[in-house]
């Protein structure tokens, strides 16, 4: 007479576990979800080749000679042709390596990608430049007002202002001077909504930012500080 | 900042208009652009293989021999192209660098090859990507030991000095054994008696029959006590008198007796005067018996006889932490399984478990799959638990072995390669002493034939291979000129190695003075005469292209040894020694070197020199090998 006592049972079911087990790995139980099919899309990788020569020529303002250079720039860093916002990240991230510039980039990737599909092609990359190189300084602030504007809903709220500011004086990093105090982010905001928003609703919209900055000879000398970058 | 990188720095600056708005202070003026026409395409011409590269992909690396102006000196006006007599393959590579911002290490090539060529367009190997970096760290650690054991056995091999006093040749000898007749002879002594030792150990306890007087089995060593105690005797001497003469011999007698193999001398021999000063005390004698045990010792001597035991025991340390693990890991599994049987068997009548440390044997014996049988569950869940515990057990050994195994594989490939390398070296040597003297006459051949005019057909008719000198480079012609111009500042003239051999022989007394210093102050003058002599004569022996004499062989050796070492230094010294009165440089054979005082420079020092000089455009090594022949 067969009396199973506890530890007898744990020693069955060890070993119906293993029985079990065994007869996944030979795959005739099926069990656990597929994750085949996930790694499958990965494998394709994403390849994107730019429009011609001449149609970016006269969609934006560089020469010829100027976009070959880009190009060339551009392709070696992203071989696949597109930058997706970790590689952005990354490259934005070496030219200040002594803060965090994760969130200004990320601003920055949704400022050039225009077309936000999550990817800023070469196109983008280059009208974008354009833009910032070439352009006039009503569009340079249309630019600068689109940055600012996370949620792209034609209003800068002093949330987003807020968030933006701070992304800049992370890029400060931790070691500077004066050090930077809690409350130094919130100052400039408000100095930056003083002298912006003229009706005081809180928000500054597209028209209040461009005459505000057109009024400010600074800011105008400023604008024009980059015209030979390329 | 990586190159590629900087391609984007145009488009970090645009983007920095975002922050123009924010400002809280005017910002600075933009730095002055030099106007950046220069990018256009550069032509690099490696050996012939042509690489095209823009400028600006070069100057990503301002610190490199291509990045800056270093490579100027390099540019070819005619073909308006940069040239460089270097590897192409390799070169390959450095351009790639340039370009993608990594530097990778290619298997197939030779690691110093690639890090001359580094070092040469001045690009740091730490820089290497991730994915070679592995390679070619482990390829250099390869080559930095492969250099290492060459030059220790070298020096090894360098100690043929004489001016070893006594104890260290005794010590040398000690250490290794086919150096002198007398250390082999006693290098075979001693093992014979380690093996005679332990034989008789052995054999002592083999019983021998039945002794009458008493109904019990002898051992051979009750049986014979008499002789076995002799030849205890004798071994134990024997190993004494070694023991205190390596004591003696040794340079650091502190860090002998802390050594291994000294302990174990002493661990073998110490039973025996135990022995002798205790008495037939009833008491101690049980620990006498145990002293004995310690006697198998001995055996571990032969791992001075053995260089593959050696091995084993360097293996056994360097993989110690795998050991380590295998054992805690074993130490785990035997308590836990151990537990688990105690319990599975408690309720089982008359089961061996009698507790968990008598059950630490039933699981020992099973892991290791031994079986002896003696303990055996008699439960459904003790022979289940038991046969998970057989199961991994194979598992747990069977995991750190081959991590052992291929420890072992890898040192003992190592010393068989220093053996081959060690054997390929002598004919090796012999070669290159051929290719050597071959040219060494090449200068001596000049003298005869080229140097003054009236003596070429005397030359001629002296030495057939007279014709070969006469197509003489340019550049052998101005180096014998050189050579010839130092002989006239000198007043002394080159000869070769055998004409001064005999001419030392001639003037040299017969005291075999071991003198050490100022040795070579006295050599010339056997030779001055010589020379003067036959400067008179004009006439000169036909110098052997064998130069190897009798008891040059071992000369020769150390001169060829010495190609790769102690360079810049040498050759220095041995330049000083040309306008040096007297030289003290160490002779290999102090016993031609006679005891009158001699004013000039040697030129002995200088003649192989000049000699090899002519035979190998390497000054350096050349150098090396002849000051350290004499």
């Amino acid at each position: 007479m067969m009396n199973l006592e506890g530890l007898e049972m744990i020693a069955v079911l060890v070993v119906v576990v293993v029985f079990v087990k065994v007869l996944e790995q030979f795959g005739l139980l099926e069990s656990g979800y597929d994750d085949s099919i996930e790694d499958e899309l990965e494998l394709s990788a994403v390849r994107h080749r730019p429009e011609a020569l001449e149609q970016l020529e006269a969609q934006t303002r560089f020469s010829r000679k100027e976009l070959q250079i880009l190009y060339r720039g551009f392709k070696n860093e992203c071989p696949s042709g597109v930058v997706n916002e970790d590689t952005f990240k990354e490259i934005y991230a070496q030219f200040f390596p002594q803060g965090d510039a994760s969130t200004y980039a990320h601003f920055l990737f949704n400022a050039f990608d225009t077309d936000h599909n999550g990817s800023v092609s070469f196109e983008d990359f280059v009208m974008g430049l354009s833009i910032l190189l070439r352009g006039s300084v009503q569009e340079k602030l249309n630019w600068a007002f689109n940055l600012y504007d996370i949620n792209k809903d034609g209003y800068i709220t002093k949330e987003e202002m807020l968030d933006i500011i701070k992304s800049i004086y992370d890029m400060m990093g931790k070691c500077t001077y004066p050090i930077l105090k809690e409350e130094t982010p919130r100052q400039h905001v408000e100095i930056f909504f003083q002298k912006m928003d003229k009706n005081r609703d809180g928000v500054v919209t597209i028209d209040e930012f461009i005459d505000c900055c057109q009024n400010d000879e600074n800011i105008m000398r400023s604008m024009q500080l980059f015209e030979n970058v390329i | 900042m990586a190159a590629g990188v900087a391609a984007w720095l145009p488009f970090a600056r645009a983007a920095a208009i975002g922050w123009m708005p924010v400002a809280s202070a005017p910002m600075p003026p933009p730095p002055r652009d030099k106007k950046r026409g220069q990018d256009g395409l550069i032509i690099l011409n490696v050996s012939g293989t042509r690489f095209q590269t823009w400028r600006n992909t070069l100057e990503r690396y301002p610190d490199t021999l291509l990045g800056s102006t270093e490579r100027d000196f390099f540019f070819h006006e005619e073909t308006n192209e940069y040239f460089f007599d270097r590897d192409p393959d390799i070169f390959r590579h450095i351009l790639n660098f340039y370009r993608t911002g990594k530097l990778h290490y290619p298997r197939h090539e030779c690691i110093s090859a690639y890090d001359e060529e580094l070092a040469f367009f001045g690009i740091i190997p730490e820089i290497i990507g991730d994915c070679c970096y592995e390679e070619y760290k482990d390829r250099r650690r390869e080559n930095a030991e492969r250099i290492q054991d060459d030059e220790e056995n070298d020096n090894n091999n360098d100690l043929v000095m004489p001016d070893l006093s006594f104890r260290e040749s005794m010590w040398r000898a000690f250490e290794n054994p086919h150096t002198s007749t007398m250390a082999l002879v006693f290098y075979y002594v001693t093992g014979f008696f380690i093996a005679v030792s332990v034989m008789a150990n052995v054999v002592e306890t083999v019983p021998c029959g039945i002794s009458l007087n008493r109904a019990k089995e002898l051992s051979c060593g009750e049986r014979y006590a008499l002789a076995f105690f002799c030849l205890d005797t004798a071994c134990v001497m024997i190993f004494t008198v070694e023991y205190l003469l390596r004591l003696i011999a040794a340079p650091s007698r502190y860090k002998f007796v802390k050594s291994v193999m000294s302990i174990i001398d002493v661990v073998a021999i110490m039973p025996y005067y135990i022995g002798l000063v205790m008495t037939d005390n009833e008491d101690v004698s049980g620990a006498f018996v145990t002293l004995r045990v310690f006697r198998v010792f001995r055996i571990f001597k032969f791992s001075r006889h053995s260089a593959g035991l050696r091995i084993l025991g360097y293996t056994l340390k360097s993989c110690a932490s795998e050991l380590g693990f295998l054992l805690f890991s074993l130490t785990m599994a035997i308590i836990i399984f151990a537990t688990v049987m105690f319990y599975a068997e408690k309720g089982s009548s008359a089961s061996k478990f009698t507790s968990i440390p008598a059950a630490f044997w039933y699981t020992i014996v099973t892991m290791t799959t031994l079986g002896y049988g003696d303990m055996v569950p008699k439960t459904i869940m003790g022979k289940i638990f038991g046969s998970i515990c057989s199961l991994s057990g194979v598992l747990v050994i069977a995991l750190p072995v081959p991590v052992i195994v291929s420890n072992f594989s890898r040192i003992y490939h190592q010393s068989q390669r220093a053996e081959k390398r060690r054997a390929q070296k002598k004919t090796r040597l012999a070669r290159i002493r051929a290719a050597k003297s071959g040219g060494a006459n090449a200068y001596l051949q000049y003298k005869r034939n080229g140097m003054l005019v009236d003596m070429e057909e005397e030359a001629s008719k002296e030495a057939g291979q007279a014709l070969v000198c006469k197509a003489n480079p340019t550049f052998e012609t101005q180096h014998h000129h050189l050579l010839h111009c130092l002989e006239k500042t000198t007043n002394h003239e080159f000869v070769d190695e055998q004409t001064y051999e005999t001419s030392c022989m001639e003037v040299s007394l017969a005291k075999p003075s071991m003198s050490r210093s100022s040795s070579m102050s006295s050599s010339p003058h056997g030779l001055s005469s010589c020379c003067t002599r036959r400067n008179k004569r004009k006439s000169f022996n036909v110098p052997n292209s064998n130069m190897a004499g009798g008891r040059r062989g071992s000369i020769q050796e150390l001169s060829t040894i010495q190609i790769r070492e102690r360079p810049l230094s040498n050759s220095r010294s041995s330049l000083n020694a040309k306008f040096e009165e007297t030289v003290p440089l160490n002779s290999e054979e102090p016993s031609y070197i006679t005891a009158a005082v001699i004013s000039m420079p040697t030129p002995p020092v200088t003649t192989p020199e000049g000699v090899d000089l002519a035979s190998s455009h390497d000054f350096l090594q050349s150098n090396i090998v002849r000051v350290s022949a004499l």
